[in-house]
């Protein structure tokens, strides 16, 4: 039990570290994916430690959510680029307030 | 005690024709005017008389009583919170429909030769028509919602003809300021309604007049704002300030609107609401004594006028203030009757002076008049049976109606007001008979300078359309003959016991069983005529017998000159309602444009948009645009969260 809560907390901090530190936005999807699968594994490994089904269930939800939130995630990526030339997060701050 | 329970559902499509007939005339004459032309008017005067018609065919039907209920009725639809409109055909409403109808149509013939040449003819048949239906609309409502749309229908209808020759400012100031008052009176029977839906939960009249006994202190409320409403529309003190203002308008819509129907509105309501009146003797009071007020103020008032068209609308105000009294009182009948003679004799005296107008060019004010009598024979024999007819000589009409009146105040038990309209009656007499002599007697003074007469000549109001003196066309003329027939003989359907009339209207109205009558009805004949003949003799030895031109001219300066500046002013009425209530609106409006308006409702939107643009200031800075920097601030912000649990252990169960 102790390595999988230990898996998660790895993948969860190298996504975190990714998403705040990379520039690349295909590498920060890839990076938040890295969370939402750390959180996967946390959800199927208390469902059988616990025999609970309900941690299996919540984790295809999370998978169906993950799979929504990268489609637009690259279609936002392919608008950017469309429209810069480039795909550098720092250098797209039009909102900037 | 009523006799009349108006919940009867009931079918009779003849009432449909007789309500809109005038409707398709309006809507015939308004879009296809320029089509019609001349036919116009004859396709307005058709569609009233198909009217009448059909009201006469109705008699029967509408004096019949069924199940305890008399009159005729036609449901229409039912709206919400239980207001259901249908037409309603009772002998109250049938007397008016016929007044409405047939004085109607009689005056829609005149004005086919009063407006001819008009530029707007059309138009002017149009409206005309469209105030028939309204006015049908108001007379027919069996319930309080459709009477209020009828009543401001009119109010609507007497805007666009007050306001008709739209190129004068005084007729456009004279239209809206009798719409102002007027809906004055709208928004008080609408009061009334809204009291009537919350206590009884209908505003049907047979629900409503049910409940009268049991209304507790509604009931008085409810009178008063429906009072309130038909002193408006009937230019009783102290709204009656917009009546001589509204004879700018041309003659036929004097006669028609502003003498013969649409102005006694609020004799019939008040006549309408009898149950209600019957259970409130303060509100009997209080109306009485308005009426009282108003024939002897309008009295009074028309001593002093010069304008032919204002002394009669003084006197139509006047005799109107009788009518009030009548019903008031709770002499329904003679109220009603006194409404269906003065419909006769006033319209008469209107459309008389219509000739004498459109004969002189326009001119209105009677002292540039003079010696009419053989210049125009048929006005001066017409207007003759209408004043005879308005003084109350034995044998014309007015005589039986204004003494029934008299009486009924007293028999009430009304002693003040019953001295107030004895003199006021012998008032009428002499201002009646000022006017008809000044105008009609003596020698033309049309030709003298108006200094001479002591007026500005740019002060009076000229007709419409015409520039040249012309005889009146036979068309103006028929009616005014057919007209003198009821002003002279109407009276006598009130005589024998008991009359005719009084067998119809206690269809309507229960008889009160026993009636103290410290008088006979000689006796205040007998008075009511000694103040009559006063009042003749008076005017006779001020106006009458021959003099020359000059001689009278001067007469006539010196009396305008001296009238008293409360005369002058109609006891300064409209002062007191300029100070009293237009100029504090517009100081409002001032206060409010000048103070209200910038650092108020300016300042408070002004001051929201800084503190949030203040604020937007503060916080933009958080904004970078850099999304991973957002990042940061998110896992910031679990960090924290999770530190929280963890510190203070909110993870455990």
């Amino acid at each position: 039990m102790t390595q999988y809560v230990a898996l998660s907390a790895v993948l969860f901090f190298i996504g975190v570290v990714g998403v705040m530190l990379r520039r690349n936005p295909l590498v920060m999807l890839m990076s938040i994916e890295l969370m939402w699968n750390a959180a996967n594994i946390l959800f199927v490994a208390f469902a059988r430690t616990w025999l609970n089904d309900a941690g299996q269930v919540f984790a295809f939800l999370v998978i169906t959510v993950a799979a929504a939130e990268a489609a637009i995630g690259l279609a936002i990526v392919v608008v950017v680029f469309r429209d810069a030339r480039h795909v550098d997060v720092d250098e797209a701050r039009i909102l900037k307030g | 005690m009523i006799r009349h329970v108006m919940g009867i559902e009931g079918t009779y499509p003849l009432l449909l024709v007789v309500w809109l007939a005038p409707l398709v005339g309006a809507i015939c004459c308004g879009f296809a005017g320029p089509v019609l032309k001349r036919g116009a008017g004859w396709l307005a005067s058709a569609s009233v008389g198909v009217t009448f018609v059909a009201a006469l065919l109705s008699w029967a039907d509408a004096t019949a009583v069924r199940d305890g209920a008399v009159g005729a009725h036609q449901a229409l639809f039912a709206w919400t919170h239980g207001i259901r409109f249908g037409l309603l055909l009772d002998p109250l409403a049938l007397v008016w429909v016929l007044v409405i109808t047939g004085v109607g149509f009689l005056i829609h013939l005149y004005s086919i030769g009063y407006m001819a040449g008009d530029r707007l003819f059309a138009r002017f048949f149009a409206y005309m028509n469209l105030f028939v239906f309204a006015m049908l609309t108001l007379v027919l409502s069996d319930d309080f919602v459709g009477l209020l749309i009828g009543w401001g229908l009119v109010g609507l209808a007497s805007y666009l003809l007050i306001g008709f020759w739209f190129e004068r400012p005084s007729a456009v100031a004279a239209a809206r300021k009798a719409f102002v008052i007027n809906v004055v009176g709208d928004v008080a029977i609408m009061l009334a309604i809204f009291i009537m839906i919350a206590r009884i939960g209908s505003a049907g009249f047979g629900d409503v007049f049910a409940a009268a006994p049991s209304l507790g202190n509604a009931l008085f409320p409810i009178c008063i704002f429906l009072f309130i409403g038909a002193a408006a529309k009937s230019a009783q003190v102290p709204l009656h300030t917009w009546l001589p203002d509204a004879m700018e308008g041309p003659t036929p819509v004097s006669a028609l609107i502003h003498a013969a129907t649409m102005v006694t509105a609020g004799v019939y309501l008040v006549a309408r609401c009898a149950p209600l009146w019957n259970a409130s003797s303060d509100a009997q009071l209080l109306v009485g004594t308005v009426g009282g007020l108003t024939a002897l103020l309008g009295a009074i008032l028309g001593t002093s006028q010069w304008d032919i068209k204002r002394i009669l609308a003084y006197s139509t105000m006047s005799q109107i203030g009788y009518m009030i009294m009548g019903v008031g009182v709770g002499a329904y009948a003679a109220g009603v009757a006194h409404f269906l003679m003065h419909a006769f004799f006033k319209a008469l005296l209107f459309l008389g002076a219509g000739i004498v107008i459109h004969t002189l060019a326009g001119e209105q004010d009677i002292r540039r008049m003079g010696g009419l009598r053989q210049r125009m024979p048929l006005a001066f024999w017409g207007m003759l049976a209408g004043v005879l007819a308005i003084c109350g000589i034995p044998g014309f009409s007015g005589f039986f109606s204004k003494d029934a009146v008299i009486q009924g105040a007293l028999d009430h038990g009304h002693p003040w007001l019953y001295g107030t309209g004895i003199v006021a009656a012998g008032i009428t007499a002499y201002y009646m008979f000022r006017m008809f002599l000044v105008a009609f007697a003596g020698e033309f003074r049309g030709s003298l300078p108006p200094a001479r007469l002591g007026f500005h000549p740019e002060v009076h109001a000229v007709h419409g359309h015409d520039e040249a003196e012309h005889p009146p066309a036979w068309i103006m003329g028929a009616p005014v003959a057919l007209l003198t027939i009821p002003s002279v003989a109407a009276g006598w359907i009130m005589a024998g016991r008991p009359s005719p009339w009084e067998r119809l209207m206690s269809l309507q109205f229960a008889v009160p069983a026993h009636l103290h009558a410290p008088l006979p009805e000689a006796a205040t004949s007998a008075l009511v005529l000694v103040m009559v003949a006063a009042g003749i003799g008076i005017a006779w030895v001020r106006y009458g017998g021959h003099r020359s031109a000059e001689e009278a001219a001067d007469r006539l300066r010196a009396e305008a000159a001296g009238m008293p500046a409360i005369l002058r002013t109609a006891f300064y009425f409209d002062v007191a309602i300029d100070a009293l209530i237009v100029r504090p609106a517009q100081a409002l409006g001032t206060f409010a444009a000048r103070v209200l308006e910038p650092h108020v409702v300016d300042g408070t939107v002004r001051e929201v948009v800084h503190v949030t643009r203040w604020f937007g200031d503060a916080v933009r800075s958080f904004q970078t645009g850099l999304v991973r920097a957002y990042v940061v601030v998110v896992v910031a912000g679990v960090a924290c969260v999770l530190l929280y649990y963890v510190l203070v252990g909110g993870m455990t169960r």
